[in-house]
């Protein structure tokens, strides 16, 4: 049974040892401690040593000493166990809820009494894929994978195309009613018109919405129930209907893939990969890189490049997906749970470019975020309400208002997770809330959100993640304020912390490899980014290169 | 520890509970993680040895909290007994309840409790004798505390255990942890489980765990608990058959007040068993390596004695102690992780359907469900010796038995000989992971060490080849020539009196080679400040400086159960290579030690020195802490084993080897480089390649004449042996240039100021002579024995006149006056006598002279211009002219 820790209650007796020596009684008393800490023969050796015990004297003492100890000891015990027994025949303690603590315990702690567990398809199914990604049949999920990507991304192209078109139209429109206004229509009718046009991109915009939820819904069911197949069938081969579409499909993938490719500029990515090493006498690496991009590059799928490359990333990805080694991307985002607006809006565009088919759609995991905010928001204030006394710090306050105004916003520094098998080459997107205090030019190291930052790279030990991209500014889009001194100053700030947590993490996980990206806006100067490449390597300590000549 | 025999091992494993999210602890550092904590307690248990116990062998920290411990274990259990339908005989029923007993006292004697006993728990070995399992867990957890799981089964759980289980949570306002479990706890444990025995069934089994717990806790009303538990099982008529002896016996076990329970101590005096207990012998532990008693006061020869030599089959792997069959199993390839895996008991989710939702500023995480995957299954499973008895099978038997009378060859002459001979070749790192390697140096060394210190001598051979990793610890402390009876020594000195250096320990211990679990966990704490404390107080003429810490560690580590060993051994290894540097004025040793090294720098690597010394970069500001910590401040600890196996062969100047060696691996760097890149290159070391730096230091060593590195403040001669036949060794590299006798041609202490007015180090005349193989009156003491191969290559150079030269001069010398070889500026000229110079610069250049100052200036002249290895004669030609070994050219015709 677990308890909490504290002082143990130590009680003092008295050892008394008497011996003659010579025509002289002597009488050694020692006040010992109970229960005895330490080594018993220490204490003897101390004895002997500090009160010039004879040496004639030293088994005697030694047997009479550890005798009491132990006499001493198993009295403390009966004692302790028998007023324990007491309180409950007196009823301090009630029997019914003593007994149903511990069958709680072991109902919760150990496998032999707990429930059994309900089965989670989640969970068959990651271990299914797992399987078959890892097997031949890799190549014909990623083909499948591949051809539904294309017919989702028809859809949205055809989207667009309509989205555009109708823009279109109803830019004309509106040309014609702004040329009329003041002559033969009012303010009230190009109100109507503007209402109107909004209403009828409104109602085509979820018109798609729906089609494409409904097709990733369809596509993600059939894909999943055809992997189960798939499994089923390998598992015993004489039914082989799908091992022939194993043989037949490889091909396909290359023209899939120029069909599917759509005019997407890809800007040069600024890049530069460091070597580090951490820890004062045993050293750990791990890999650094400063990326010059814009935050959703990482949840693209680049349409653009060779099929080779992008199939060979996809299927690195897939690989991953269900092992200890995933890839993480710190998303900066405001106080709320949903994807209206800036980079959530666009982020979730993203997300939606392709079918998830593993996890759901990002609507419904915030969805289930939003819940369990309100959950946690609901935990908290009971438990504050049960310990007041404890105040956490002096901002305390006016956080608790801003909950209360509102439990289902988040705060500066808490941040929730979504996991995507759709994303290029994310799995697990942290979306940290950050306020304008990150703009600011004094930022401190106590910042919710470099202390967030900390907790994501808790996370990142506890469940495996093993590349993080981070945000190095801590902002997404450069605006004016962001001088170059800002920039640096911000980005040394970051540097240091995370190395810092890097070290801290070592602890933690025991000084696993890994590999962390610090990201930089697209619009950062060339020159700015090689002042901070610069800089990387005097915070952290570069590993030297290795020399393959000789010296002598 | 004992042979593994027919035992097997096993592994376990359990999650530690994770900390708190953001807790410092009280010094404002953050908190041992609980299964650090566990793995730092579990040490001690490796050490209690009874043959009523599944000895314990290795515990392992795995991802995520998770713990495997590996002990020995035996697939059959009091619970396949229960299985069985054949009645148990009461006699057997005694003879089990008499082997538990005898297992549950002795680790109540190292003040445990078992506090898990179940059927499943108390494993039968072949022979059908009781082995308990699993006594450790209670301890090791901090009673239960540093894990989420309670300990213990339901219905064997003692009513004062249920009643004190959940106290705390019922009253939060008391701060006090009542005390743990004690023995008595376990008896009643005993008495359900012989219950079980007795009626032949399980009890309490078809019931719901508060039930039966309430059940429990309800027997304290009943007059006969024995008789109501009947009852309720039905089995009644089956009890009341049992003997008397037996009932008594359950009667005693299962008494519900602990005050009137006995422990298992008395219950082994008592008279129930007076018709068995005769059957079983006290046991005593073996006798240590160093204690004061006689290690071979139990050994008897057999009568007949073909008995010792009875071919017990062919399985010589057994014969091995368990934890040597653990080790090499490992090298085979096992995997602990893997074996758990595959028989399911470890079962780890993806962790990606694992992770959050959601996570406050504080770390807080929610919407996590309970992952299954982390529940307690705590079936022991038994791991397949197959892969490594295969590996092992061409293993001659010789090699588990080596001879070691023979001092020519000590590996086995078997056909795996030449293999194995091969192997010494390879990398150490290489040579550390192979299976069949390992074994022959572990069963040598096991060997040797036992033979300690009549053996010494071949240990030291041995060692000079590589020391198994296994036996570190030991084979350290024979190098230092650990003696005596080390336990006492320690347990006389008071580490308990607080003294003033408490607090700087305190505050160096965390921050001590903390990245190793052992080091960081709280009994490697208590351990550390033991044994430091031990240290300081022993030797009052010296103080502590910060690395002392760092020095313990190696010591400590390798004898992380035996704290009197690591502290004997660092007090060996103190006076042997730090002699004095712990004075409270400890400046002049130390100014004098790092002039030594620069010019050991000036001697090996001039262009290097002249590099450092232009740009101010003087050892003083580095090489303190790789000197005063003999490099344990600058290594991890894996590097320091390595560096130390050989450090600890070579004698005390050993040390300035390391030291060049650490320089030349970074040379390009710090040639590249002005003061201030150096500076910061050095506040933390790049990685070095250890095996580079011992290999390239031996050969430095070997370059360097002995009394080039004389220190006036090195450790004073012994006092002459003591007639120990066996306790010297006389070995080139071990030998110290102190210990040799002091004789006229020594050299002799010259001022610090003086010395480090000097760029090149002085070598004595004694040394010339030998080097250069001069013969002559044998007053002179002559040298040890050199291996051929790294004879030294020499040459004298005497920078006297011409008149002076021809007047008498040492054989095989070369004569450049001073004043003919060098420029107005200090640069070379070209003359013939330096074309001679030039073609002897891969040799040791002595310079010699009349006049002392000029030798060094012109040492100092030959180093500027990147002349290496260039030295000085102590006390110039004078010294050399008494031993008349100067010669005078024949005239040249």
């Amino acid at each position: 049974m677990r308890k909490t820790k504290g002082k143990a209650s130590s009680t003092e007796k008295e050892f008394v040892f008497e011996f003659k020596a010579g025509g002289n009684h002597c009488v050694l008393k020692v006040p010992l401690q109970f229960p005895v800490h330490g080594n018993v023969n220490d204490l003897h050796g101390r004895l002997m040593l500090l009160h010039k015990i004879p040496c004639f004297v030293e088994k005697d003492l030694k047997n009479k000493l550890l005798a009491f100890i132990e006499r001493e000891t198993l009295e403390d015990f009966d004692r302790e166990a028998e007023a324990a027994l007491q309180r409950i025949t007196n009823g301090e303690v009630d029997i019914n809820k003593l007994s149903n603590l511990w069958a709680k315990a072991y109902s919760e702690t150990t496998l032999e009494h707990a429930r059994p567990e309900e089965p989670s398809w989640d969970e068959d199914f990651a271990d299914v894929y797992h399987e078959l990604i890892h097997s031949p049949a890799s190549e014909t999920l990623l083909n499948l994978e591949h051809n539904y990507y294309v017919s989702v991304s028809e859809l949205i192209s055809e989207r667009d195309m309509e989205l555009k078109k109708l823009q279109e139209r109803q830019a004309a429109e509106m040309d014609k009613v702004m040329q009329e206004l003041g002559k033969t229509l009012s303010d009230q009718d190009v109100n109507t018109v503007a209402a109107q046009h909004f209403e009828a991109q409104q109602v085509l915009e979820n018109k798609w919405a729906s089609e494409l939820k409904q097709v990733t819904g369809i596509q993600k069911q059939e894909y999943q129930e055809w992997v189960v197949k798939l499994h089923q069938d390998l598992r015993n081969p004489n039914n082989s209907t799908i091992t022939e579409e194993i043989k037949v499909q490889p091909g396909q993938l290359t023209e899939a893939g120029e069909l599917g490719a759509r005019g997407f500029e890809e800007q040069r990515q600024l890049e530069e990969s460091f070597t580090i090493h951490l820890g004062a006498q045993l050293k750990t690496m791990h890999n650094l890189r400063l990326v010059r991009a814009n935050v959703l590059d990482f949840c693209k799928h680049r349409r653009h490049g060779s099929g080779s490359s992008a199939k060979l990333r996809r299927l690195q990805m897939a690989f991953s997906l269900y092992s200890s080694s995933l890839c993480g991307l710190v998303l900066l985002v405001d106080n709320r749970v949903n994807s209206y607006s800036g980079i959530k809006r666009d982020f979730a565009t993203v997300s939606q470019e392709c079918t998830d088919f593993h996890f759901p759609r990002l609507s419904e995991q915030l969805e289930v975020v939003q819940q369990v905010v309100l959950y946690a928001r609901a935990q908290r204030s009971s438990k504050q309400r049960e310990q007041p006394e404890v105040p956490r710090n002096g901002s305390s306050d006016e956080k608790n208002k801003n909950i209360e105004r509102n439990p289902a916003n988040i705060l500066p520094g808490e941040f929730y997770i979504t996991r995507h098998s759709n994303l290029s080459e994310v799995h697990i997107v942290f979306h940290l809330c950050v306020d304008d205090n990150v703009r600011s030019a004094n930022l401190t190291a106590r910042d919710p959100a470099i202390m967030g930052l900390r907790n994501i790279l808790k996370v990142c030990c506890t469940h495996d993640i093993t590349t993080i991209t981070v945000p190095l500014l801590l902002v997404h889009d450069m605006s004016e304020e962001m001088t170059i001194p800002w920039c640096l100053k911000r980005a040394e700030l970051v540097f240091k912390c995370v190395k810092g947590f890097m070290m801290e993490m070592a602890s933690w996980d025991g000084g696993i490899s890994r590999t962390v990206q610090f990201l930089v806006p697209q619009s950062i100067s060339e020159e700015m980014f090689y002042q901070l490449s610069n800089m990387l390597p005097q915070i952290f300590r570069v590993s030297s290169t290795l020399t393959l000549t000789s010296k002598r | 520890m004992q042979p593994l025999r027919d035992a097997e091992l096993g592994a376990f494993t359990f999650f530690a509970s994770p900390l708190p999210h953001d807790v410092c602890g009280s010094n404002g550092l953050p908190l041992t993680p609980n299964s650090i904590k566990i793995l730092g307690r579990f040490q001690i248990l490796k050490t209690i040895t009874h043959p009523r116990l599944c000895q314990y062998i290795d515990i392992s920290r795995g991802k995520h909290e998770r713990l495997v411990v590996v002990a020995e274990h035996y697939e059959r259990s009091l619970k396949d007994l229960l299985k069985q339908d054949k009645a148990i005989s009461s006699e057997q029923v005694l003879q089990i309840a008499y082997e538990v007993l005898e297992g549950l006292a002795f680790i109540n004697t190292h003040g445990l409790a078992h506090r898990a006993l179940s059927p499943h728990n108390v494993l039968l070995d072949c022979k059908g004798k009781v082995k308990l399992a699993k006594f450790g867990l209670y301890y090791m957890t901090d009673h239960g505390a540093d894990v989420d799981f309670p300990i213990g089964y339901p219905s064997y759980l003692a009513p004062e255990v249920i009643a004190q289980g959940m106290f705390q949570s019922t009253d939060p306002s008391l701060s006090q942890v009542p005390l743990p479990s004690g023995p008595k706890t376990d008896v009643w444990s005993l008495g359900m489980l012989l219950f079980e025995l007795c009626a032949g069934r399980q009890v309490l089994q078809n019931i719901e765990i508060s039930e039966r717990l309430k059940f429990i806790i309800t027997l304290g009303c009943m007059d006969d608990i024995v008789t109501v538990l009947a009852e309720e099982h039905g089995c009644l008529d089956v009890i009341k058959e049992l003997p008397d002896n037996v009932l008594l016996l359950l009667r005693k076990c299962l008494t519900f007040l602990p005050s009137k329970r006995a422990t298992p101590a008395e219950l082994l005096e008592d008279s129930v068993f007076e018709g068995i207990s005769c059957l079983y012998a006290l046991y005593e532990s073996p006798v240590s390596l160093f204690s004061s008693s006689l290690r071979c006061a139990h050994l008897q020869l057999p009568d007949d004695i073909t008995q010792l030599c009875k071919v017990d089959g062919e399985d010589y792997l057994t014969e091995r102690s368990v934890d040597e069959v653990y080790y090499l199993w490992c090298l085979a390839g096992g995997d602990l992780e893997k074996e758990l895996t595959n028989k399911g008991i470890i079962q780890s989710k993806p962790p990606v359907c694992t992770l959050p939702n959601f996570i406050l500023e504080d770390g807080e995480t929610f919407g996590q469900g309970r992952d299954r995957s982390f529940l307690l299954d705590d079936t022991t499973v038994t791991l397949s010796l197959g892969q490594l008895k295969n590996r092992l099978k061409d293993v001659a038997g010789e090699a588990y038995y080596p001879l070691l009378e023979d001092e020519q060859s000590c590996l086995p002459q078997s056909i795996s000989s030449n293999e194995l001979s091969a192997a010494v070749s390879l990398p150490l790192i290489i040579r550390e992971r192979d299976t069949e390697y390992q074994l022959t140096r572990i069963v040598l060394f096991d060997r040797l060490l036992k033979a300690y210190p009549y053996k010494k001598n071949q240990l030291w051979k041995e060692a000079r080849i590589d020391i198994p990793p296994l036996v570190r610890g030991l084979a350290w402390a024979a190098l230092l020539g650990v003696e005596g009876d080390i336990q006492a020594k320690y347990e006389s000195i008071d580490k308990d009196t607080p003294i003033p250096t408490d607090r700087q320990i305190e505050v160096d211990i965390p921050r001590c080679h903390q990245y190793d679990e052992l080091l960081s966990s709280p009994q490697g704490h208590i351990k550390f400040r033991r044994v430091l404390k031990a240290w300081v107080v022993s030797h009052p003429d010296l103080v502590y400086w910060q690395g002392l810490d760092s020095l313990c560690a190696p010591f400590l580590y390798l004898n992380f159960n035996n704290e009197a060993l690591a502290y004997a051994c660092m007090s060996a290894f103190i006076p042997k290579y730090l002699y004095n540097f712990f004075l409270k004025d400890n400046s002049h040793v130390i100014q004098e030690y790092l002039t030594v090294f620069s010019q050991m720098i000036a001697f090996h690597d001039p262009e290097l020195s002249n590099h450092l010394n232009e740009i101010g970069f003087i050892p003083d500001l580095y090489a303190i802490p790789w000197f005063l910590t003999m490099f344990t401040h600058v290594f991890p600890l894996h590097k320091i084993f390595h560096l130390w196996d050989t450090l600890l062969l070579g004698n005390s100047s050993f040390p300035f080897c390391i030291g060049v060696a650490i320089l030349q691996q970074l040379r390009d760097r710090l040639l590249a480089n002005g003061f201030n890149e150096c500076i910061l290159l050095f506040s933390d070391l790049p990685e070095i390649d250890i095996e580079r730096c011992v290999r390239e230091s031996i050969n430095l060593f070997c370059w360097t004449p002995k009394s080039a590195t004389y220190r006036q403040h090195a450790q004073p001669p012994k006092p002459a042996s003591d007639g120990n036949g066996f306790g010297k060794t006389t070995a080139f590299y071990s030998s110290e240039y102190q210990d040799l006798s002091n004789t006229d041609l020594s050299r002799e202490p010259l001022k610090l100021s003086e010395l480090k007015a000097e760029v090149s180090p002085r070598i004595s005349a004694e040394d010339l002579i030998d080097l250069c193989e001069l013969t002559g009156p044998a007053h002179f003491k002559t040298p040890v024995k050199r291996p051929k191969a790294v004879k030294t290559k020499i040459v004298a150079v005497d920078i006297r006149s011409n008149e002076d030269f021809s007047r008498g001069h040492i054989p095989g010398s070369i004569n450049v006056p001073y004043s003919s070889v060098f420029g107005p500026d200090g640069e070379l000229l070209q003359c013939p006598s330096t074309n001679t110079l030039a073609s002897y610069k891969s040799r040791v250049v002595v310079i010699l002279s009349n006049i002392t100052k000029n030798a060094a200036a012109f040492a100092a002249h030959l180093v500027k211009v990147n002349f290496p290895r260039v030295c000085v004669l102590d006390g110039g030609i004078n010294k050399m002219k008494p031993t008349g070994l100067l010669t005078v050219p024949s005239p040249q015709i």
